[in-house]
């Protein structure tokens, strides 16, 4: 029934859209599409997983096909758009208010239809060397300052390249492919879809409760640093990048452009310039494809956006992963797996916490001077004829128990900020530009606990959410 | 926005222009269209046009004028079969007939992939109908015009080598018009699935 309401919901805009010719056929799918006249399923398994030649794309810095303008006049439009509206069920929308004492609702749009939002990519390929792309989105369910849902705008995922193939005599493929990247989320760079940024799940309900605890390299800078980096490709089998981030300050800010930077707990403020790396193993074979890496980074951040003048805390994130995809016509399998550990070193925040029993501005208030996060993510994904898919997926979060991060359990133990459950997700693409998904959450722990994870007899399936969405890109 | 974020953005915004120089010396065509081939084409094709993933067809030792056809037919968006359309039309359009020449030279001059079968049984039906046809159906034999080791003969195309697996889909596209091939078409309309199947394996054996 939801399901149809969303349809109902969307049906003028598509109508409008196919009316207009925009979606439909090659010549008007998204702007990368028109920039090589090739169709979605070229580099996408389905967006935004990469297939090989996809990877290939990107690490060549998007320059595959025409540029949007020449000396002959405009090739096409260099922008592209898409929106997304939804559904969310969360299982047990009704919760205690600790202060009150009141039920309140736990998703304040809980079974309506919700836009969610609304991005404008402007994408290209520049020269044959440079290409990029940055996206704008407008939030429809931000959360205000007072609590409530509101409209909010700002940057979002950012890459730009310039890049250099070089090819010895005779050689039948590129012998290595080099570039650099100016980002502005750790992993947005990269080209599997094993790290963070372009991980499954590819999209979440907006209203959802989620857990608390996420490594820092999962999301953590996202939209908030300048990355800089250089990486090498060698005979399209070994992978390997240095990267830099800092805050996205001075010439750099458009790269948290819309984000908050005037609030205590706003956007990161990190120093200095604070080390990325990624190795991977890559090989092709018949329709297969495997990827074997590492990736990781080392950042100290102020505890306190808004004081730069204190001592840091060090995050240290080591993360491994692998991925493997069969693609073919029409079966198409792919699965991906991660697994990071950070290692918290609070040596800014705990010395002030232990002392005054407060953090440093609206810094962490740690009980520990140093604290462990694991989170362990996999997921296999089965497509036909790139329609009709199924995705089943897991995930872990374990680390150290820490009262002043997580809470005391009513035992007046330390919490844990342990989260798991699983996802079972269904798509059906009728056209590339348009997917309808069907997706479930179900959590065996949330914050710390399976029972009574907030000391107000909540549960962890509680939480447990199912999630229509519609996606549409043009 | 102050003037530098305007300047980033206006390197997307704007586009260069690439002008790439006039190649007119034939040593430079053919330099310019084997880095095409090298960069471009091998990313699906595999190197020196042996793909390993049967979606893609073997280039390797195919015949010049039959690739210049098929690229040509690609970028006139007259073979518009799913996967030219999702794939090829889009790089093939962006080529001038010269660097077309060139690639198709290219993979006309490469040492051909190697024959591959694990059903000799299928590979034996395969090679009775290649190289006698059916004369009771009217059918012609293939090796007519592919030539007897299926290399191809003039601008007919090599078979020998090529997945299996693309054989089929092209023979099935013929049959069902989706691949314009008027001569082929009357060939092969009558061929059953397995029949395709056999010619299919038995010319990915050699």
């Amino acid at each position: 029934m939801a399901a149809w309401k969303i349809v109902k919901a969307l049906a003028p805009a598509v109508l409008v859209m196919l009316a207009g010719g925009w979606i439909g056929h090659a010549g008007a799918v998204p702007s990368y599409a028109r920039q090589t006249g090739q169709e979605c399923i070229a580099c996408h398994v389905s967006f935004p997983e990469l297939t090989p030649y996809g990877r290939y794309f990107k690490l060549t810095g998007y320059t595959i096909g025409k540029t949007s303008f020449s000396s002959e006049g405009m090739n096409y439009l260099p922008l592209a758009m898409m929106a997304q509206a939804s559904v969310t069920n969360t299982r047990n929308n009704n919760t205690t208010d600790p202060n009150t004492g009141e039920t309140v609702s736990v998703n304040q749009r809980n079974n309506g239809i919700v836009f969610c939002c609304a991005s404008i990519f402007l994408a290209s390929k520049v020269n044959d060397y440079i290409g990029g792309f940055v996206q704008w989105t407008y939030n429809h369910l931000a959360t205000t300052a007072d609590g409530t849902l509101g409209g909010h705008s700002g940057i979002d995922n950012t890459d730009l390249r310039i890049i250099g193939k070089y090819s010895g005599e005779g050689a039948a493929e590129p012998d290595l492919i080099f570039g650099a990247t100016l980002h502005n989320n750790p992993t947005v760079q990269d080209v599997w879809n094993s790290t963070p940024a372009f991980g499954f799940p590819y999209t979440t309900s907006p209203l959802a409760s989620t857990p608390a605890a996420a490594t820092l390299i999962d999301g953590g800078l996202a939209q908030q640093v300048a990355g800089l980096g250089g990486y090498v490709f060698w005979k399209k089998t070994l992978y390997g990048e240095v990267s830099f981030y800092k805050t996205a300050d001075g010439a750099f800010s458009i790269l948290r452009q819309g984000q908050d930077i005037h609030t205590d707990g706003g956007v990161a403020a990190l120093k200095g310039y604070n080390p990325y790396w990624r190795f991977a193993y890559s090989q092709d074979w018949g329709a297969n494809s495997i990827m074997v890496g590492t990736y990781g980074m080392v950042v100290d951040r102020y505890p306190s956006n808004l004081d730069t003048s204190t001592p840091t805390d060090r995050f240290r994130d080591v993360a491994i992963d692998a991925q493997y995809q069969y693609i073919t016509d029409p079966h198409t399998f792919t699965a991906q797996i991660t697994y990071i550990d950070e290692k918290q070193s609070y040596n800014a925040s705990f010395p002030v916490t232990a002392a005054t029993g407060a953090g440093i501005g609206a810094g962490p208030t740690p009980a520990n001077p140093t604290d462990k996060l694991h989170t362990l993510k996999a997921k296999a994904t089965y497509y036909h004829d790139r329609k009709y898919g199924g995705t089943l997926a897991y995930f872990s979060t374990t680390g150290s128990a820490d009262s002043g991060l997580y809470g005391m359990d009513p035992n007046g133990n330390a919490m844990k900020p342990d989260s798991s459950g699983y996802i079972i997700e269904l798509d059906y693409l009728p056209i590339q530009n348009i997917r309808l998904m069907f997706q479930y959450i179900a959590f065996n722990k949330f914050n710390g606990a399976s029972t009574n994870f907030d000391g107000n007899g909540r549960n962890a399936r509680d939480n447990n959410t199912a999630f229509l969405n519609v996606w549409v890109a043009f | 926005m102050n003037h530098k974020h305007v300047a980033l953005v206006a390197m997307l915004l704007v586009g260069a222009v690439t002008a790439v120089g006039a190649q007119n010396n034939p040593a430079e065509i053919q330099k310019a269209a084997e880095e095409k081939a090298v960069n471009l084409c091998s990313t699906c094709h595999g190197p020196r046009g042996i793909s390993t993933s049967p979606e893609f067809p073997i280039l390797a030792a195919q015949r010049k004028g039959y690739l210049e056809a098929q690229i040509d037919a690609f970028r006139k968006k007259a073979r518009a079969e799913k996967d030219a359309h999702d794939f090829m039309w889009g790089i093939a359009g962006n080529l001038d007939d010269a660097i077309i020449g060139g690639i198709a030279a290219y993979y006309a001059s490469q040492p051909p992939a190697r024959g591959r079968s694990d059903d000799p049984a299928l590979v034996a039906k395969g090679k009775e109908l290649f190289d006698k046809g059916l004369p009771e159906r009217g059918i012609p034999a293939c090796m007519a015009c592919h030539g007897e080791d299926a290399a191809g003969i003039a601008d007919f195309p090599r078979l020998a080598g090529q997945h299996a697996k693309y054989v089929g889909k092209q023979l099935n596209y013929i049959q069902t018009l989706v691949r314009a091939a008027p001569v082929m078409h009357g060939i092969v309309k009558d061929l059953t699935p397995a029949e395709i199947q056999a010619v299919a394996i038995y010319v990915q054996s050699k």
